[in-house]
């Protein structure tokens, strides 16, 4: 890593080990530590998926690496996975990490408005990360209850037994629940901290539509999170009562009504699709301009239409409920607004492929990994059309048709959307090169492996198969070719899916064993963040910038020059010399 | 640091404390907001059994604590009217008012608590139940939950001032009287939601 | 077409119709997907860097720029609302207008069976001569072409009533009682699923639907009568 420059009159003091790796407020390193732990967390979540996919293939059979799976351990493995992914590795990766990293480089600044809040809030983070694994070990074992944490399964699990407080306390539910709330305070200080630092702390000249438009979708992500995540916060502590103190919000026997969690955990977990999204979008906008050398197709408009789409997401909720017992006539009126959502986001990705009408595209890892995205989130969203219709959901809800839907919308946002970020950035933020030809074979093994898991599922939804179930010998309808061999497929690619990432991690060693560094701008792109050294130093920006240019000026024919950096300033650079840094960098694309 | 940030933040922001602390209070308003929606749909599902439960509740020690608070949101105004003018023993002393009213309240809350539940009236009212009046339990619940929490923030915001107290002792941070103002009226302003729900309406 | 049927057999008066639907979204879906990949795609092999070195300048804020994606949100907008038109009959007719029953049964969720209550000698449910029966794998006895409503309620945990068949699922929720109503059109047994987590042996909780005809429908009501009658 890059020695630690000491900036005069900056205020930033020389730094020890401790306060620079592990105990530090610079924005750089708390995001690099919430992407390494999202990552340790989405391992724990990959292999819970290959060790129920493998029960699935191969029922009764004992598991390598794990053993026998009884029905409430695979229960609890689903329920884990499902939780693990979407609040421990979605969330840190896509939103803190990334947010950490970029907003405060992309808009120009040195750090985040509230340094120590913003390490605060990792080490809650990485405390939830304990409890939830701590979670696992607890006499009983962990929350096997979905990880939607439907009352009065997650509730009334020891109401019988009537145990005391500490008991009670320290059951997998609880600690579950606990888990869940602290994970979700500390992504509300992370939201805080982006929106201050967003509106205040951007560099002179940084207008609203000079912001890079992942600066804008992170911010986008953070409103929706904290308006939707906010009264789970009281639904949690309420479940999280009826756990340790017996009382009855949700136990309808005394009044209280399971629905009303329900409501208010969809009120949050629908617009979590799209906080995860935004930022993955984000990303996906960066990376298509600077690999077609051209200005993002209607960027005001996309950033317009995403603000409607991000209001709209927090009044579909009720559609993952259609069949829960809701009025039918409320349900209508979910459905309408559920179909009606996929227009501004069908505008959204229309505008990012027009973006490559006319560029000139170069294929780079980052970028293939951004067009996969796209593609594949393709099939997410229109299979979204399916379940919005709330009468075809009475049939495919809960089947393992939803479950190859979220499948597709999710795996694209996270790892997609991920390794995309991860190809493109990795050099300004470690300053090292990652070796491209690899990033390549990684991105086709995960495309083809991803699609063979998932693919096939659809179809076994549509006959029936659902969800959740630890052994389907007693129904019929899965029990049959060609239902068998399709679950079999499923679990093979699974597994060949977890192999090929081994590719990116042989990638992430070789290439921090590297001597060479990477330069300061190997894409020749517009932002912020590639106008100063890589890695940058503490306090981003040895000199204060000032921004002139929108984020895309890419190709601009009034320009001499292929792109225009956002702090470019015709008076004072000169223009030869930014030509000649286009040409070396030039090279590392075309040989790869 | 001081030199970087007047560079960089435009003109006319609004100060970063300030905004962070409107942005907490949104996200806190909302976390209530959630709690007072349940609370509203079951009061409106059984408006008899609930307000039978209410009629137990202390109009009396909620009528006081609302004055306590009351006057704590004008005290820790007159602080940061004195903070603005660099007057810090005022700070000091104004500040202390605001603690002595949280715990004042906070004292009110116990004796009230204590009375309650003497009565039977607790988190699960297991005498309730035993008499087969499992709703008006559910009342209960929702009083220690909703008063609980607040008390929680109440706690909160006087710890928080403490620490703001130990800065302006030395002169340093004055302006952070403001923000834990701001986060105590906003205290304040839940309670003037929460007295008439759980008290008043009978 | 394919070696095998998409979905399962349909036995419900709704169920085709509910078919229907699907084909008509996965109509919309596949053009708009076709569509989609043409967009995405064709520039990827048009227009790489060595052919086309210099990208064009289109910032695609005019309103004449942006004329292509409005025309294919319109379109999609049209869609949309034929999806909407098309599914809302058939949602009135399945979960809002309930038709007069020939037969009113109680189905409760525990864990981890199905219960069912047939009204007793009186036809009326909920009276003292109810038949209860919580037994695995006794079966939902109706007869076939009638129409049976239920009331769905469960009694512990949340579950979901699913009968694939019938292309039915519903949610059993503790506290309310949810009315749904079916008619079979073909006699034979069909499994009945309980399709949300409702605890450790949520995979084992099946029983079956029996579509039977009226004679041994009457046949089977009888052998419960002579076998509950001391408890009566």
């Amino acid at each position: 890593m890059g020695q630690a420059i000491h900036l005069n009159g900056n205020g930033h003091h020389e730094q020890s080990f401790w306060t620079k790796y592990l105990f530090s407020t610079d924005h750089k390193t708390i995001g690099m530590q919430y992407i390494i732990t999202g990552l340790f967390m989405a391992a724990i979540g990959g292999f819970l998926a290959y060790v129920f996919r493998m029960n699935l293939a191969f029922p009764g059979e004992a598991i390598p690496l794990f053993g026998e799976l009884g029905p409430q351990q695979y229960n609890m493995l689903v329920t884990n996975h499902g939780m693990i992914m979407v609040l421990w590795v979605a969330m840190p990766i896509l939103v803190s990490g990334l947010g950490n990293l970029l907003i405060p480089t992309m808009i120009g600044t040195d750090d985040m408005a509230f340094p120590t809040v913003n390490m605060l809030s990792y080490w809650i983070f990485l405390l939830s990360s304990v409890v939830l694994l701590a979670s696992f070990f607890v006499p009983g074992g962990g929350f096997a209850g979905g990880w939607t944490l439907y009352p009065p399964l997650s509730a009334g699990a020891y109401a019988d037994t009537s145990p005391d407080f500490f008991t009670a306390l320290f059951s997998g539910t609880s600690l579950f629940i606990l888990a869940v709330a602290l994970e979700i305070v500390s992504m509300l200080m992370g939201g805080i901290n982006f929106l201050v630092t967003t509106i205040n702390k951007r560099a002179p000249g940084m207008s609203a539509f000079k912001m890079p438009v992942m600066v804008w979708f992170l911010c986008i992500a953070s409103l929706d999170f904290m308006f939707s995540v906010a009264p789970l916060v009281a639904g949690a502590v309420m479940l999280l009562f009826d756990n340790i103190l017996g009382t009855g919000f949700y136990d309808p026997v005394r009044g209280g009504d399971p629905v009303l969690f329900q409501h208010l955990f969809w009120f949050f977990g629908h617009p979590e699709v799209y906080v995860i999204l935004l930022p993955a979008l984000g990303v996906i906008g960066e990376i298509i301009t600077v690999f077609s050398r051209k200005p993002l197709f209607a960027y005001r408009t996309i950033v317009k239409l995403s603000l409607i789409a991000a209001v709209l997401a927090i009044v579909v909720w009720a559609h993952h409920q259609f069949i829960a017992g809701i009025d039918p006539r409320m349900a209508t009126f979910f459905s309408v607004g559920t179909i009606i959502i996929s227009i501004p986001f069908a505008g959204v990705f229309l505008s990012y492929m027009a973006t490559l009408w006319g560029g000139s595209i170069r294929f780079s890892a980052a970028m293939i990994w951004a067009l996969g995205f796209i593609g594949l989130f393709l099939i997410g969203g229109l299979t979204g059309l399916f379940l919005g219709s709330n009468t075809f959901d009475i049939y495919a809800h809960d089947t393992y048709f939803v479950v190859a839907h979220f499948h597709y919308t999710l795996f694209p946002i996270v790892f997609f959307a991920f390794f995309a970020a991860f190809y493109y950035w990795f050099p300004k933020f470690v300053g090292k090169q990652l070796n491209e030809k690899l990033g390549k074979i990684h991105f086709w093994l995960t495309f083809v492996f991803f699609n063979g898991t998932f693919f096939l599922l659809f179809f076994n939804g549509l006959m029936g198969q659902h969800r959740r179930v630890h052994d389907y010998s007693l129904f019929s309808n899965v029990i049959q070719e060609p239902y068998i061999t399709f679950e079999k497929i499923s679990t093979v690619c699974a597994i060949l899916l977890i192999v090929s990432q081994f590719i990116f991690l042989y990638n992430l060693v070789i290439s921090l064993r590297k001597k060479e560094r990477a330069p300061s701008n190997p894409w020749n792109a517009a932002t912020l963040e590639w106008q100063t050294s890589s890695p940058p130093p503490h306090g981003n920006f040895p000199v204060p910038v000032k921004v002139y240019h929108g984020p895309y000026e890419y190709s601009n024919p009034s320009f001499s020059l292929d792109y225009v950096p956002q702090n470019y300033d015709e008076r004072i650079m000169d223009t030869e010399s930014k030509q000649d840094q286009y040409e070396p960098t030039a090279d590392i694309i075309s040989t790869t | 640091m001081s030199q970087q940030q007047t560079l960089s933040v435009p003109p006319k922001a609004i100060p970063q404390g300030r905004l962070g602390i409107w942005i907490l209070i949104a996200g806190e308003l909302v976390i209530f907001g959630g709690l007072i929606a349940a609370y509203l749909m079951n009061r409106l599902r059984y408006p008899d059994q609930w307000s039978e439960q209410a009629a137990h509740t202390s109009t009396f020690f909620g009528a006081f604590n609302t004055v306590v608070l009351l006057f704590s949101s004008y005290s820790i105004v007159r602080a940061h009217a004195a903070a603005t003018r660099a007057q810090v023993n005022k700070v000091l002393v104004w500040m202390s008012i605001t603690i002595g009213c949280g715990l004042l309240f906070l004292v009110n809350k116990t004796i009230e608590y204590s009375g309650e539940i003497s009565h039977g009236f607790t988190m699960t009212s297991p005498r309730l139940q035993e008499a087969g009046n499992q709703i008006g339990s559910l009342f209960w619940s929702f009083y220690y939950t909703m008063t609980g929490l607040h008390g929680t923030h109440v706690l909160a915001g006087m710890v928080a001032m403490l620490i703001v107290m130990a800065g302006v002792r030395k002169g340093k941070n004055l302006h952070r009287v403001e923000l834990v103002g701001m986060y105590w009226h906003m205290v304040d302003l839940i309670w003037i939601f929460l007295f008439p729900l759980l008290y008043i309406a009978k | 077409m394919l070696a095998f049927s998409i979905f399962p057999k349909n036995i419900s008066t709704y169920g085709q119709e509910i078919d229907n639907l699907f084909w008509l979204i996965l109509f919309f879906v596949t053009v708009a997907f076709v569509i989609s990949l043409y967009v995405l795609l064709r520039p990827l092999f048009t227009n790489h860097y060595k052919k086309v070195p210099k990208a064009r300048y289109i910032t695609g804020e005019k309103k004449k720029h942006f004329r292509w994606i409005t025309a294919a949100l319109v379109l999609l907008a049209l869609s949309d609302f034929a999806i909407l038109f098309a599914e809302h009959p058939v949602w009135a007719k399945t979960q809002e207008n309930i038709p007069d029953p020939d037969m009113h049964v109680a189905i409760i969720g525990r864990q981890w069976n199905w219960i069912f209550i047939y009204p007793g000698k009186d036809g009326k449910l909920y009276t003292a001569d109810d038949l209860y029966i919580d037994e695995q794998n006794s079966g939902l006895h109706v007869p076939v072409n009638k129409t049976v409503v239920f009331d769905l309620k469960a009694r512990d945990v949340v579950h979901s009533f699913f009968v694939a068949e019938l292309r039915l699922k519903q949610d059993a929720i503790p506290g309310r009682t949810i009315k749904r109503w079916f008619k079979a059109t073909e006699t034979g047994k069909y499994d009945m699923a309980c399709a949300e987590i409702c605890g450790v042996l949520h995979s084992q909780m099946r029983n079956f639907l029996v579509v039977e005809s009226q004679e041994q429908f009457d046949a089977y009501m009888n052998t419960l009568y002579e076998k509950y009658k001391t408890n009566q």
